[in-house]
């Protein structure tokens, strides 16, 4: 009696979490239907399904928005991002991961104050620093700014990775005559292999996703990150659904692939990083 | 080379960055805060002029009262509705990993795109929400949900739990996986049910997932700025319109740099006493349990 008590249960509770799962997905695929017919046939049927494999939406607004662009833009900007916070990062948590002395101290407060520091509060002199050097609209410009605001994550991580690997290997390498240097490039950096993969998954969703800095610090069409082209095509056009929506498709598409692919290493790896 | 030098030489680049685009622009904040700067020549020192403003204009007081609103809503239900699935989840080895895997996608989303997407979908005439209301015998309910200031902030922390709950699930989870399975084995072998198993043995065994939820969660919609700017502009009536709109547009609308240094710093503040009471609150319930 128990035992069948027991199996209706879990099917019930299996039943309520597929339902959840559904209803919470719910946007994500409106988003796709919608994308797929025309603005007419949403305003007399707000909730009907796409009629065929209609695409009229995405030519026109691939033909419109510089899409292609401003992929490349983003994806050229993680990485840049990407590749300086690693070296920077993992560079300063190798001597705050094996003794921490007063300063060492100090410097980890001010990464945790980094780390809590909403961008609002830095970002009225970073636009003046920016244009007085000629930064603004420049490449060079978005990459620093990202790296500053991804730094702080990157340094946390790798003191606790950095951390956790066994001393015997410097060791061995300084009987050697490494000098510290040394030891760092060819004993700890090769270690850390996993580390930067989770941490360029962090910054790839920052740069991808975020909208504040590329939106103070861009002007140049040439230049847009990805939401920043979906933000001024989508204003631009007064809300039309059929424009919104393939924009709002070709703008999450390329991050919802990788999260396909990819999923527990990113679920796990952003948990983690939150959890640390 | 001694120790002490070859330190500092690992940490300068870091260092660099740190020092040029985290606390030099922070000094700089705190200073232009006593300015009427405008962005352009040299900033007049006003005093405290600026904060004088922010207290005595109802605006701004009223700017704070949303986000903290904002703040207690999405918190409160994000956690609650997190701790929920994630409780459920650990019952359900079955669609774990593909619950958690799915809840998250939203979070994978931008807010640009999150916050155009619910922004059709509260539309007052062809929108998803409406017309769904409509289909169920609910057309007298339907309004604009974004153009009521009734609903207006309700239904942007909708849109923001929707994207971050699947996260907060996640979290709990990795919260669940570090109890010691023979705990919660010796709860069911001395009869615990399930709700007793979850009040007295998972749920003080969670209290580290439940400080890193709120205090992660509450820094980040405390500068919560992306959604109304998308979804409401701050409208209506100001009933949407939270400090770090009003930092930006005071910033890029009216170019009152100095007003919108003090803005800042007030937000600095209470996003710093905030964390620092929640993380002594919560850690010390940490020890307690």
């Amino acid at each position: 009696m128990t035992q069948i008590t027991r199996k209706l249960g879990t099917w019930l509770g299996n039943a309520f979490v597929i339902l959840l799962v559904l209803v919470m997905l719910t946007p994500v695929i409106y988003m796709i239907l919608m994308s797929l017919r025309t603005g007419e046939e949403i305003a007399q049927d707000p909730l009907g399904l796409p009629s065929g494999l209609f695409l009229g939406n995405y030519v026109n607004t691939l033909a419109s928005m510089d899409y292609v662009r401003a992929v490349m833009n983003s994806v050229g900007i993680t990485l840049s991002v990407t590749v300086i916070v690693a070296l920077f990062g993992s560079m300063a948590a190798y001597p705050l991961a094996r003794s921490t002395g007063r300063w060492g101290r100090a410097f980890i407060m001010l990464v945790a104050l980094g780390l809590a520091t909403p961008a609002f509060v830095t970002i009225t002199p970073i636009y003046v620093i920016f244009r007085n050097l000629g930064l603004l609209d420049s490449y060079i410009g978005i990459i620093l700014a990202f790296t500053a605001l991804n730094l702080p994550l990157a340094v946390f991580f790798y003191v606790g990775f950095i951390g956790a690997i066994p001393g015997d290997l410097e060791e061995a390498a300084r009987l050697d005559n490494c000098n510290d240097f040394q030891v760092f490039w060819y004993v700890i950096r090769p270690l850390l292999g996993p580390a930067t993969a989770t941490l360029s998954l962090f910054v790839m969703l920052m740069v991808w996703n975020d909208f504040t800095y590329p939106l103070l610090l861009l002007t140049d069409p040439d230049k847009f990150t990805v939401m920043i082209a979906v933000y001024r095509f989508v204003g631009n056009h007064n809300i039309e659904p059929d424009l919104l929506f393939p924009a709002a498709v070709l703008g999450s598409l390329p991050l919802l692939v990788i999260f396909l692919i990819f999923q527990r290493r990113i679920v796990s790896g952003v948990t983690a990083g939150a959890v640390k | 080379m001694s120790p002490k030098l070859i330190r500092t030489l690992f940490l300068l680049p870091a260092l660099l960055v740190l020092a040029v685009f985290f606390v030099y622009p922070i000094v700089l904040t705190f200073y232009y805060s006593f300015t009427d700067f405008t962005g352009v020549g040299t900033p007049e020192f006003t005093g405290l002029k600026n904060y004088d403003r922010i207290i005595s204009r109802p605006r701004y007081p009223e700017a704070l009262k949303v986000t903290v609103l904002f703040t207690v809503i999405v918190v409160t239900v994000q956690t609650l509705a997190g701790l929920f699935i994630a409780t459920l989840l650990q019952r359900l080895p079955q669609v774990r990993n593909f619950a958690r895997a799915a809840l998250f996608t939203p979070a994978m989303m931008s807010f640009v795109i999150v916050g155009y997407v619910w922004q059709f979908i509260y539309a007052p005439y062809n929108g998803g929400l409406n017309a769904l209301m409509t289909a169920v015998g609910l057309e007298g309910l339907t309004r604009g949900w974004l153009g009521d200031p009734n609903t207006a902030l309700f239904a942007i922390a909708i849109a923001h739990v929707w994207m971050f709950t699947g996260y907060t699930t996640a979290i709990f989870l990795a919260g669940y996986a570090n109890i010691p399975a023979d705990i919660e084995e010796a709860g069911r072998l001395d009869g615990a049910g399930s709700w007793q198993r979850f009040r007295y043995l998972e749920l003080p065994l969670l209290a580290p997932s439940v400080t890193i939820n709120v205090m992660l969660s509450t820094i980040g919609t405390l500068k919560t700025f992306e959604l109304p700017f998308i979804m409401t502009r701050g409208g209506p009536d100001g009933a949407t319109r939270t400090l770090s709109l009003e930092i930006i547009e005071n910033l890029f609308r009216s170019y009152k740099f100095g007003f919108a240094s003090a803005l800042a710093i007030v937000m600095l503040v209470i996003v710093v006493i905030v964390a620092f009471i929640q993380n002594k609150y919560l850690r010390g319930r940490e020890d307690v349990t």
